[in-house]
């Protein structure tokens, strides 16, 4: 008995089968991507809510597809394409407008066609970028979050940089797209411009958010902590949030609002795009398809308050009557992001 | 004999090719970019690097931070592995689950523990105005403070379990026979605990200051993008600047700083342990 297990355990069998299960256990997840009908979409983190109970079983019932979402900001998920350029894992990728520009220089998308997409063509005709590059699902409207215990809302926003509001503030940081809506409020105020001119007015911008810190608790880069204080009342306003996060918080009772200051808000830009050279590329136009059309469109655009692109659709977000929309310009802004990065973290740390 | 060692050392081959590959390999990558120029080999981004206020004030955040949070980590160990050492039985199970437990706890959930604790109307604000220590609410979130308790807390167990390896190895007879010599309490320790438990101490400290210098989630959440930290910058230059040579820069000088406290603390250790 002891000679046999002896023998079943010989160097050689040993060796084999460790070499087995290493090639194996390397190999397994190609293997099971390459013939399975899976998916795996890059989004935004705060997307995670609605892309699990809404996206993800109506793309099982529909065309099929398993999908995995990795959730993370725009910048993340460009790195990710672009690190993996030869060899693509992500077969679509939502992000924003700013970094869609940078993934169409990278030569890192292939173009959405009304041929295999048919349901853009029911797209407002500003939601589709450059000769279908990506193209925008949703659109969330971004303005000042608060706290209703703390604040009865803010009218202005100037109300930002009020004295009275020390240490009340916090903002998004730059790397995050919303972080723009500061900066833009930022250069309104301190140009005494409207926002579609004053959005050229950077170095009065930055010298405006000079006079915020002050009042600024911190600057974040992770969205979902800074909303938390804001819901525990450790700060009565969190600047440049957006309709599709503060207003389902609101609906669930918790103590938030998104105001709509008088001198305008801005459109928040959700896109959606094909990786070029990405696996499963007919399932992955039947999921664009899916998402600009009219139930995907109808369903996300109720559940994050948000406008759809989808011009037969009508459910979604109340945008505030009487406020103007802005929308900045994203190529100026992507092609000074970076420059603007490294300002604004000096000027906040220093 | 020496057939016999070479045929162990081979053992060591599959931990060695791993850490060529997948450690040292992108290291030897990332430290040429940060020299590469467009000319051939350049020092200039470290020359800016070093050159900018920003990055002299971030540098020197990282390396203060570091230090306060090896010190009180120090702080709270050094009596933690003495009770332990001297702990038996169910109490020493007690200790360890104390110690180990709270690392399979991820740090986001901690930092939304700690954002709690450390609020205006949170437990600590509350008790020092109850006390009568405080009139109003101190600020404690995002501040470098809270940002050493939370990394200590983090890196705890790296401080505690290598003191506690070497206080258990401590010979209990030397203290006693020195105090049947006379030694006072603060002698006996100064001269014959502490010097003996000095290699743990620096063991435990090389651990605790690697992992707090090179620490990137925990700064992040706890003080915000308002307070940067090195890995902080080096996330940023990759992700957002696309600035790959200004990374490759700085994670070049956070290694040198790795390299340099284990090296010095290998070299203490075996001062420490010549004069044991």
């Amino acid at each position: 008995m002891t000679y046999k297990t002896a023998r079943a355990l010989t160097r050689r069998t040993l060796l084999k089968t460790s070499a087995m299960a290493t090639v194996g256990t390397l190999a397994a997840p190609s293997i099971l991507r390459a013939q399975s009908s899976e998916l795996v979409i890059g989004c935004a983190g705060s997307h995670t809510a609605w892309m699990e109970t809404i996206v993800a079983p109506h793309m099982k019932e529909t065309i099929g597809a398993d999908i995995l979402f990795e959730g993370t900001k725009s910048s993340v998920n460009l790195e990710k394409m672009s690190s993996n350029k030869d060899a693509p894992y992500l077969s679509v990728v939502q992000m924003d407008d700013p970094v869609m520009i940078q993934a169409v220089e990278a030569d890192l998308l292939t173009p959405i066609t009304p041929d295999a997409v048919p349901n853009m063509t029911d797209l407002r005709t500003d939601a589709t970028h450059m000769d279908g590059m990506w193209c925008n699902y949703v659109q969330p409207w971004a303005g000042i979050a608060y706290n209703t215990d703390k604040t009865d809302g803010v009218a202005s926003w100037s109300a930002l940089w009020e004295p009275a509001n020390a240490g009340q503030i916090i903002i998004p940081s730059l790397q995050n797209t919303e972080g723009m809506w500061t900066l833009m409020s930022a250069a309104m105020l301190g140009s005494g411009l409207p926002f579609s001119e004053a959005q050229y007015e950077i170095d009065a911008a930055f010298a405006k958010l000079e006079e915020l810190k002050p009042n600024l608790l911190t600057v974040y880069s992770t969205m979902s902590q800074a909303f938390n204080l804001l819901e525990q009342g450790e700060i009565s306003m969190l600047s440049g949030n957006f309709s599709s996060y503060t207003l389902p918080r609101k609906a669930e009772g918790v103590p938030v609002d998104l105001a709509a200051p008088a001198e305008g808000i801005f459109a928040m830009p959700s896109g959606i795009c094909l990786v070029k050279g990405g696996p499963n590329p007919e399932l992955a136009q039947a999921y664009v398809n899916e998402m600009l059309g009219p139930v995907m469109q109808a369903a996300i655009a109720d559940f994050a308050s948000s406008v759809p692109a989808n011009t037969t659709v009508t459910a979604g977000a109340v945008v505030p009557e009487g406020v103007q929309i802005y929308a900045p310009d994203w190529a100026f802004v992507a092609s000074n992001r970076a420059e603007w990065i490294d300002r604004f973290d000096k000027l906040m740390a220093l | 004999m020496i057939m016999r060692l070479d045929r162990i050392g081979l053992l060591a081959v599959p931990g060695l090719a791993f850490l060529a590959v997948i450690y040292a390999l992108p290291l030897v990558l990332l430290l040429f970019k940060s020299v590469q120029g467009v000319d051939g080999l350049t020092l200039i981004t470290y020359i800016d690097f070093f050159g900018d206020e920003f990055n002299q004030v971030v540098l020197w955040r990282t390396l203060r931070v570091a230090l306060l949070t090896t010190l009180l980590a120090l702080a709270i160990a050094y009596p933690t592995a003495f009770a332990m050492a001297r702990a038996k039985g169910i109490w020493l199970n007690v200790f360890l689950v104390a110690l180990v437990l709270p690392m399979s706890l991820g740090v986001i959930v901690k930092a939304f523990a700690w954002s709690i604790l450390f609020r205006s109307n949170g437990f600590l604000n509350t008790s020092l105005q109850s006390l009568g220590i405080t009139d109003e609410p101190i600020r404690m979130l995002f501040t470098e403070t809270a940002l050493i308790i939370g990394a200590a807390n983090v890196f705890l167990p790296f401080m505690v379990l290598p003191i506690y390896t070497v206080v258990r190895q401590l010979n209990r007879n030397l203290p006693e026979a020195a105090s049947s010599l006379g030694a006072t309490p603060w002698f006996r320790f100064t001269r014959v605990t502490l010097p003996l438990t000095l290699p743990g101490v620096v063991a435990g400290s090389a651990f605790t200051f690697s992992l707090a210098i090179s620490m990137y989630v925990i700064p992040s959440l706890i003080v915000g993008e308002r307070q940067q930290t090195l890995s902080m910058l080096i996330a940023r230059s990759f992700l957002y600047l696309r600035n790959e040579p200004l990374g490759s820069t700085i994670s070049a000088v956070l290694l040198a700083i790795a390299i340099f406290v284990v090296l010095f603390s290998s070299w203490l250790a075996g001062r420490l342990g010549a004069r044991k």
